[in-house]
């Protein structure tokens, strides 16, 4: 009994640090990785010159800066803008779809579950050229309505994802209730099945416009004259050379992301604990 | 009979935005640039209808042959090195971290709430010729004199493996958590030693998230442009540089329409080896 013991501790040590305790050591590093620069980019975003790695002193210039700047503001309008509407409509769009695969019988179900995955899996640049070409041919011009278009590709896999999950978990037992109780199709969609959706939808909403937030690729393809987008000005700054003004902006970046996130949190959360309850 | 008809109605209405933004802003879009890829083109690059296959034929000049061979590279390494990096780290996380996890996770998150091109610009800092990574070398005396480390394929691989990896590790935790423990418990009692149970139960187990992680780390990583300008100094010419080139500076449509038809056919080529191997694990429990 101890003969095998200590035969089976011989080798197994070797695996246990290798294949166990070097993965906490690797978490670690990996976590230093990702969150290292990131505090970096904070810290000199106050720093007083104009170096991003010399500290000078402290100082809220470069906040100053980016707030004064009219590019940035123009950019930030012009993200938020497509992020909204481009979130709305692809919500719209990915939860009818959704609910049809998962609810309903029609020919050629999985071709389109599988279609609608499709934007996931193709090369975006691609489907930002294509979108290009197509607009350009059949004479729409640059702008609002490609971007918003383009975006709306970008993020339906994920909405319709988001929702298809929140479907097919559905209790389908609560909705033959209601109508046993008397309530029409309508009644029993709007008052059981769409409260119950709710998290699905308002999860694959905000996550669509972060993803439209985020966005450069579709938007170097798709943004006109005067529709410049955060992520592409940020893209022209950095190629001019990088200032604390960067730095600052995306704190104010981070800063804001928090507070989204609190705030989701905060109603997210009481609806996921109802729902566990009933 | 008239309930039946008003659900087809019903069904066609829930259908009918989705089945129209695929087939008008995608398939449509898609057909046209094929099209486009075997159209002629005038002296500037604009197209002329006709058909021929002289875009094609321009591709395999030794210049455009290079610059597939450096996506491809770029790619793999970049899937290869996310997916060493990863696993552990998903495994750690889904199995080791304990009440920590779901605090690790979100952490692993931050970064998607700042710009990627931030994110970037924060790489571009730390690894020049002043930067920090220098700076700490110098003074632990591992460097006499600062090394340039921006503008190497080293940087951009750095950059790279920075933005994909969060991708990684989602799909592979994924496939990690619902692993019964017991399986593995068993393994151990009939005497398999924690490198066996792991190289016969977890990680046949986990198979589908590690290809679904490698499928999405490779598919948008054959078109990056931003990080090799970046930080690679945008010395290697790939895939995503030569489209956003031949479409936006150059306005050669044709022959931008017949790189991104390849590219394209090349992440096809992808998809479908991912599925034969999806089909191949799942045959193999």
């Amino acid at each position: 009994m101890s003969a095998t013991g200590t035969a089976r501790r011989g080798p197994g040590w070797i695996t246990r640090t290798f294949v166990h305790g070097i993965s906490g050591w690797l978490t670690l590093l990996t976590f230093i990785f990702m969150l290292a620069p990131i505090v970096v980019l904070i810290a000199f975003a106050f720093n007083s010159g104009r170096s991003t790695v010399v500290w000078t002193g402290f100082s809220l210039d470069w906040f100053a800066k980016v707030w004064s700047n009219r590019h940035i503001a123009r950019a930030l309008n012009v993200s938020l803008v497509v992020a909204i509407a481009s979130a709305a409509i692809a919500t719209a769009i990915g939860a009818l779809a959704a609910i049809a695969i998962t609810r309903r019988q029609f020919p050629g179900r999985d071709v389109l579950g599988a279609a609608l995955a499709a934007p996931l899996v193709l090369p975006e640049i691609v489907l930002g050229v294509a979108l290009l070409v197509f607009m350009s041919y059949a004479g729409v011009s640059l702008g609002y309505r490609t971007m918003i278009v383009g975006h709306v590709l970008v993020s339906v896999p994920f909405a319709t994802l988001i929702v298809r999950a929140a479907a097919s978990s559905l209790d389908p037992q609560l909705e033959h209730a209601a109508a046993d109780l008397g309530a029409n199709e309508w009644q029993t969609f709007r008052m059981v099945t769409l409260p119950q959706l709710m998290p699905a939808l308002f999860t694959s909403f905000i996550l669509a416009a972060t993803l439209s937030f985020d966005n450069l690729v579709m938007s170097t393809f798709t943004s006109g004259v005067g529709t410049t987008t955060l992520p592409l000005r940020i893209y022209s700054m950095l190629k001019l050379g990088i200032t604390p003004e960067i730095n600052a902006l995306g704190t104010l970046l981070v800063l804001a992301n928090v507070t989204i996130l609190f705030l989701v949190m905060g109603r997210y959360l009481p609806l996921m604990l109802k729902t566990n309850r009933r | 009979m008239r309930r039946a008809l008003r659900e087809r109605i019903e069904t066609g209405a829930m259908l009918a935005p989705s089945v129209v933004l695929l087939t008008l802003f995608v398939l449509v879009p898609l057909c046209v640039v094929a099209a486009f890829s075997f159209a002629l083109r005038d002296p500037y690059g604009a197209v002329l209808p006709g058909f021929t296959l002289d875009n094609y034929r321009d591709l395999f000049q030794s210049v455009y042959l290079l610059v597939f061979a450096n996506s491809f590279k770029l790619a793999a390494t970049t899937t290869l090195l996310c997916l060493l990096v990863g696993y552990p780290v998903a495994y750690f996380i889904a199995f080791k971290a304990g009440r920590a996890a779901p605090a690790l996770l979100l952490l692993l998150l931050i970064p998607f709430w700042i710009n990627f091109l931030i994110r970037i610009s924060a790489w571009v800092v730390l690894l020049g010729r002043g930067g920090l990574i220098n700076q700490g070398a110098m003074a632990l005396g591992l460097l006499d004199t600062p090394v340039g480390m921006l503008g190497t394929y080293g940087a951009t691989l750095v950059g790279m493996v920075y933005a994909f990896l969060p991708i990684t590790v989602f799909p592979i935790y994924a496939a990690l958590t619902p692993i019964d423990r017991r399986l593995v418990e068993a393994g151990a009692d009939l005497g398999a030693g924690p490198a066996e149970t792991f190289l016969r139960i977890t990680l046949p187990l986990s198979l589908p998230g590690v290809l679904a992680a490698a499928l999405f780390v490779f598919v948008p990583s054959m078109g990056v442009f931003a990080i090799p300008v970046l930080l690679g100094g945008g010395k290697e010419i790939i895939l995503g540089n030569l489209i956003v080139q031949l479409f936006l500076e150059f306005r050669n449509i044709p022959l931008g329409a017949a790189v991104s038809i390849l590219l394209l056919a090349f992440s096809g080529v992808g998809i479908l080896l991912y599925m034969r191997a999806l089909g191949r694990v799942e045959a193999m429990k």
